[in-house]
Formats: structure tokens, C-alpha cells, sequence
């Protein structure tokens, strides 16, 4: 998002200390973003470690008081932020160096400044960026052997904490029985049903490439025997009978309250365009939402029908996590492992997670 | 193997060196914080500061909040600094958004940003005491004037210690009538304090012959480390944010930079003391300046969207650079928070600053840091 902002902008001009730079290290290319306060450069990856070496030990530059680094997570992206001041010739720079967060590494400093080791060892714990010649990158904040990196973006904030799942176990029992009481069929968890078919999906794929290695075929031969593979499930998948895909299901309550809304919407506009007064307008919108709710009580059939399901969000598939994670630790709880192998368990189901839904 | 190690042969001494746990739940420790020192008898010859006890996420969760829901979160990261951590998160805003807050907040914002870094080190005095062994004397008579400071805080904001009083633009609400007065009061009660604390600190018997030539830091040493605040001034180096790369209005005030000679610990304590007068002398010209007027921008919508863009925004709080990067996308969330906590940077150089010395001397050392764990963790 940032960076459309950045590239629609025209490039800023040099401030005094960019020049300098540009006088010392002359054919190294700096990309200037404008900041409110200091001056802001981006690197190449390749340059960046000469840039710093310089940076710290030129006379003319001598920024020998690193204030703060940080990580910054641009989804494909990642990007390691340098902010630097000069003591001798005061005055500060901001110094960036991009990368693919598919390939999420990059030269440590703390050889320069030593005030780089922990700011580094953190940004390694939250973004699982490597600083590539580090001296110790154990964890600093969080436990070892997390198995994620909290800070990342699809990571997603526990919206169910721990101590809750007992809660909101008893509550789904306690819905389950009520349906069963007033003899309706329990709401179908749509999204659970995905994460299952995902799993199942991703299980194809492991078996398939296992039994190919075994036979020792070729990558390409790998790949056709994989895709006839999920095919043949899909198909398989297909003839079952799905529950609550034969009729259409009924309306959600937020489906239902967005139709409505958009309804209401729909009559002020017609009334405004007519140029009613406020009172009319009022009743013309009643009128309308009346009708709304008499084609509601016809028949589902009646109402428009819901718009075709796009893929997973972001947001959803950070719930998807966040469940995967939550019913690993409930799984490793229930065989009563150690902490240990259940952090294990925790990390090879959301691997398994990540590549279904690759 | 054992044997051989612990019952001592003839000719020589051999010892083993002992891995000590000091902590996390631990007085000295200035909250949950652990030290594995390795001794060999009472030297320290390695120290692994052990940090994370305390870690909220303090960085993600203001990606999810609104700008100025944010500004309780600065509060819980120095709890001993709260306006000044405050003051910077509001100027961050302000510098990306391109808002100018009014002048009489800008003072207000000094005062009570000026006068929170009294209370702070009032409270390093009290608690530095109590580490050296002089128990709860310094404690008591620093707690008496921090008290006075605190409740005034309270006439102002309604709260104790989570001020939420700063806003993007200005503050919340204008202070008290008889604010100018009651500034002056407590500016005469704390004069006596630092003159009490003076008495009891500097020329005290224990403290100078503990203290003293403890843990000397050369100037390079600090900026290597990255340590800022009063620990990089008793280095002997005059650099002062407020001074060094003027924030807010603090280019119009006349103040001194104390600096120590050595950088021991002594100088620690000296830096932090003369800092109190000087903050009283900031305090006293923007009383002497402060216009009346509206305590917030006009035009500031109800949510706060700030062009895209990024800052990082650094103020002097009492503990050092206490900084903020803040990258927005234009939408009414930050996009990326991070914190630079003082106490953080300067606790990374426990160890160059503690290997060598006895395991007591540690104890004060960590004190003399003036650490704030939630700063650390986060």
C-alpha cells in the first residue's frame, strides 16, 4: 500500500546529507523517500552492507550512533530500517533496505554498532528476518521455539484467548442441544468444512509426492501424478452429498441486516430523486422496508440471491490460523504431550495449514 | 571429575565459575527481570540480561487501534514517563499529519512533560537509595515530593498514572484555573526535595564510596551501546534531544546540559540530580510564557486519518531517547508501530558495563540504568 503511495509521488530531491553520500559513495543507488523529519534512503540489498560500512567509518559521514532499527512488513515484501545519527557532524539519516519476504535476509550491522545485536535479535523474533552474520539470534521477547512470527501481518491478532476455549466449547453444546431440542438442523460451519477439505487436500498432495519419490519419478512426472491425484479427489469429493448444499441455505442475520440496509438506501435515494419532503421520505422508506420483509416471508427463493463467495480473505484465513492453531494445542492437550511436542504438533499442523492453501 | 574440581590440590586453588540467577521475581531487579551472571567468587565474568517477562505486544496491538486510541498504549510503556512518552507518539502524528497544535497546549505539554521528569527521577533517587543500602530513607523523602507532583497530575488529567491526556493538535482538556499557582507550589516543594536529596545522596558516606569510579563508560563506549539520556551524559557528552534536534517549543527555553566527567555511576546520579533544576528552570519560563487560547487545532475530525507516510519521532524522556517509527497508509490505523524504548537500548550494555565487577556492585549498576521493564518488553 505504501509503496503505490510512494512510487505515485514524484521523487523528492536530495536533502544536504544525501549528497553527501552521493559525493562518498558515488554509482550506489539511493532511492530518497520524503520524511517529515530526516532524510530517508533506500538501498539495494547487495550495496547495503558497503553503504553501512561507510556510513559508520567515513570522517565526512560518521554516523556512529545507530538509534533504532525495525522491521517493516509489506506482505510480499519486507523491508529493515535503519535510523542513524552523527554525533561529529550532527545529523541523522534513515537508511531502508527492501527484500522479498519469500527470501527474508539480510546483513547484520552489529559488527559496527553494537547497539544493533538486540534491535536485530527482536526484529528476528518478530518478522523472522535473518540477519545474516548475527552472533546470537536466540529469542529475546517471546519463548523459544515459537514456531510464528507474531508481528508478520498474516499473523493474526487471538481473538479467542486461551482460558476461552472451555467457554466456547460448552457454548457450541450448549447450541448443538437446543437445535436437537427445537429439531432443526444445526448451522453448518462453512469455514471449518474448507480448512477440513484443505487439510484433506494438502494430506493428497504429501501422499502423492511421497509415493512418486518412491517410485523415482521425474519432477515433471511428480507434478502430473500430483495433479491427476487432486482431480480424482475432487471428483470424489463432488459425488458426496454436502450438507446444506442441496437446499439453499437461508439467510445469515448479517446477510439479512446488509439487504435490508441496502434496501433503505435504495428508498431514500428514489425518494430524494423525486424530491420528497422528510416525512414522505420516511414513509416511502417504511413502505419499502415492508415489502423487503413480506418477499422475506414468502419464500428464500424470493430474495435476491447472495453474491457468489470470493476466495479467502486475508482476515479470513488469519482465523483459519488462528482455529488450526487453537484445535492443534486442544488435539496435543487431549494425547497429554509435553509442552515441547506440542509446540511441535502446533507448527507441522499450521505448516500443513499454509501449504493447503497455497 | 567433581572431586577433583572442589577439593582444592596442594599447590593451587582451582575454582569453578557458578551461574547466579538473579531474578525475575527479585526487589533489586526494578521489576520482572533476570540476570544469569556467571562468578568466579565475587567477580562477574559474564551477565546474560534475560528480558521478555513483561512482553504485551505493544507493538501490534496499536496496528489495530485507531490513532488516538494509541496514546493509552504510550502510557503502559514508560509508566514513569507518561507525558513524555505521550508528547512523542501526539508529535509523530502531528509531523505526519501536518497538524500544528495550538500554543497554550504546546506549553501545557512542556510543563507537564518537564515536571513527569522530575517525578521520574525522583523516583530513580528513591529507589537507587534503597539498592545502595541506605533502605528506606531516600525512598521516603523522595516518595513525599513525587507524591505532591503526582496528585497535581491528577487534579489535571483524572488519573493517577495513565495520564491519556495528550491529543494530536493539542490536549484533551484545558488544566485547572489555579494551574499557575499550583505549579509554583510545587515548584518551591520540590526545590526543597532536591536540596534534602542532595544532603542525603551526594554526600553520603555510602554512597560515595560505592558508587564512585563504579562501572566508568567512555563517550565512544555509550554510542557504540546506543545509550542516550543521562547514562550518555555523564560520559561527558552534552547531547540532549531537546537541545540537539529541538521538538515541540523547547528551542524557546534557556537550559544546561549537565554532564559527568567519568561516566561511573556516580556521574549517573550527579547527571540526574543537576537535570531536576534545570527541568524547574524550563518549567518556570514556560509559566512565565504561557499565552491563554484554545487547547486544540481546529478542523480535527472525529477519526484521525493521517496521509500515507512514515516518521520516526524521538523526544528526550527521562530515560533517554524514547522514539517512535510510525509508517501510515492513509487509513485511520497505524500501519507499523514500533517502539524504541531507552531502558531497552541501555539495558543491552548490562553486561560491557557490569563484567569485572563484584556481584553487588551489579545490583547498583542495574539501578543506576534507571531501567523500566514494561519500556523493555513492551
Amino acid at each position: 500500500m505504501t509503496q503505490e503511495a510512494v512510487a505515485e509521488t514524484p521523487a523528492p530531491e536530495a536533502g544536504p546529507v544525501v549528497r553527501l553520500l552521493r559525493e562518498v559513495m558515488p554509482g550506489i543507488q539511493l532511492d530518497i523517500t520524503a520524511t517529515p523529519i530526516d532524510e530517508c534512503v533506500t538501498v539495494r540489498r547487495d550495496d547495503f552492507s558497503r553503504v553501512m560500512e561507510t556510513l559508520f567509518r567515513d570522517r565526512r559521514l560518521a554516523f556512529a550512533y545507530l538509534r533504532c532499527q525495525s522491521g517493516v512488513d509489506y506482505l510480499t515484501e519486507m523491508e529493515s530500517v535503519y535510523h542513524l545519527y552523527s554525533f561529529a557532524n550532527k545529523m541523522s539519516l534513515a537508511v531502508k533496505v527492501r527484500f522479498p519476504a519469500a527470501d527474508a535476509h539480510v546483513p547484520t550491522v552489529s559488527y559496527l554498532w553494537a547497539a544493533a545485536n538486540w534491535h536485530e535479535r527482536e526484529t528476528h523474533e518478530m518478522f523472522g528476518i535473518v540477519f545474516d552474520g548475527h552472533p546470537d539470534l536466540r529469542p529475546l521477547l517471546t519463548e523459544e521455539g515459537l514456531g510464528y512470527y507474531p508481528l508478520l501481518k498474516t499473523h493474526p491478532l487471538a481473538d479467542i484467548e486461551e482460558w476461552q476455549e472451555d467457554i466456547l466449547a460448552d457454548i457450541d453444546e450448549a447450541k448443538k442441544a437446543a437445535y436437537a431440542a427445537a429439531g432443526t438442523a444445526p448451522v453448518v460451519d462453512e469455514k471449518a468444512m474448507k480448512i477440513q477439505i484443505a487439510q484433506q487436500k494438502a494430506a493428497v498432495i504429501t501422499k502423492t509426492r511421497k509415493e512418486a519419490r518412491e517410485k523415482g519419478l521425474s519432477t515433471e512426472d511428480e507434478k502430473a501424478a500430483v495433479q491427476s491425484a487432486l482431480k480424482e479427489f475432487e471428483e470424489q469429493l463432488a459425488r458426496q452429498p454436502q450438507p446444506g448444499a442441496a437446499a439453499a441455505p437461508p439467510m445469515t442475520k448479517v446477510e439479512m441486516a446488509q439487504a435490508k440496509a441496502k434496501v433503505i438506501t435504495n428508498a431514500r435515494k428514489e425518494a430524494r430523486a423525486q424530491g420528497m419532503a422528510t416525512e414522505d421520505e420516511k414513509k416511502y422508506v417504511a413502505e419499502k422496508l415492508k415489502e423487503f420483509s413480506a418477499q422475506l416471508e414468502a419464500g428464500p427463493a424470493a430474495a435476491p440471491p447472495a453474491p457468489p463467495k470470493p476466495p479467502m480473505s486475508k482476515v479470513e484465513l488469519a482465523q483459519a490460523k488462528a482455529k488450526v492453531i487453537t484445535n492443534a494445542r486442544k488435539e496435543a492437550r487431549q494425547q497429554g504431550m509435553s509442552t515441547e511436542d506440542e509446540k511441535k504438533y502446533v507448527a507441522e499442523k499450521l505448516k500443513e495449514f499454509s501449504e493447503a492453501n497455497k | 571429575m567433581a572431586r577433583e574440581t572442589l577439593i582444592p590440590a596442594e599447590r593451587d586453588l582451582d575454582t569453578i565459575d557458578i551461574d547466579v540467577n538473579v531474578g525475575p521475581q527479585h526487589p533489586a531487579t526494578h521489576g520482572v527481570f533476570r540476570m544469569v551472571i556467571t562468578v568466579d567468587g565475587e567477580v562477574v565474568r559474564d551477565l546474560d540480561p534475560v528480558i521478555g517477562y513483561m512482553h504485551r505486544g505493544n507493538e501490534k496491538l496499536p496496528e489495530n487501534c485507531d490513532f488516538r486510541q494509541v496514546i493509552g498504549y504510550h502510557d503502559r510503556t514508560d509508566y514513569l514517563a507518561q507525558f513524555n512518552t505521550e508528547h512523542c507518539w501526539v508529535e509523530a502524528v502531528e509531523k505526519l499529519g501536518g497538524i500544528v497544535p495550538t500554543e497554550r497546549s504546546q506549553y501545557i505539554r512542556v510543563i507537564l512533560a518537564e515536571l513527569n521528569r522530575i517525578t521520574s527521577h525522583l523516583m530513580f533517587f528513591g529507589a537507587f537509595g534503597t539498592d545502595a543500602g541506605l533502605f528506606g530513607t531516600s525512598f521516603m523523602y523522595a516518595f513525599r515530593d513525587r507524591e505532591y507532583v503526582q496528585e497535581f497530575f491528577e487534579e489535571i488529567t483524572g488519573e493517577r498514572m495513565m495520564y491519556n491526556y495528550y491529543r494530536p493538535g493539542g490536549v484533551a482538556w484545558d488544566v485547572p484555573e489555579n494551574f499557575k499557582e499550583r505549579c509554583n507550589q510545587i515548584l518551591d516543594r520540590i526545590r526543597s526535595g532536591i536540596s534534602d536529596l542532595e544532603g542525603l545522596m551526594i554526600g553520603n558516606e555510602v554512597v560515595l564510596a560505592r558508587c564512585r569510579n563504579l562501572s566508568p563508560m567512555t563517550p565512544e563506549q555509550a554510542i557504540n551501546w546506543g545509550l542516550s539520556g543521562p547514562l550518555l551524559r555523564s560520559t561527558g557528552l552534552a547531547h540532549d534531544i531537546r537541545r540537539a534536534e529541538p521538538y515541540s517549543i523547547y528551542d524557546r527555553f534557556e537550559f544546561d546540559i549537565p554532564t559527568g566527567t567519568t561516566g561511573d555511576v556516580y556521574d549517573r546520579l550527579l547527571v540526574r540530580l543537576k537535570e531536576m533544576t534545570e527541568s524547574i528552570r524550563i518549567v518556570e519560563q514556560a509559566l512565565e510564557k504561557m499565552p491563554e487560547g484554545p487547547i486544540m487545532a481546529e478542523g480535527m475530525k472525529r477519526i484521525l486519518r493521517v496521509p500515507a507516510g512514515e516518521v520516526y519521532m524521538r523526544v528526550e524522556s527521562p530515560r533517554g531517547e524514547y522514539g517512535v517509527y510510525v509508517v501510515s497508509t492513509g487509513v485511520d490505523k497505524p500501519y507499523r508501530h514500533k517502539v524504541r524504548g531507552a531502558s531497552f537500548c541501555n539495558i543491552s550494555a548490562l553486561r560491557e558495563m557490569s563484567v569485572g565487577h563484584f556481584v553487588a556492585d551489579v545490583i547498583l549498576i542495574l539501578g543506576s540504568t534507571d531501567i523500566v521493564l514494561c519500556e523493555v518488553d513492551r
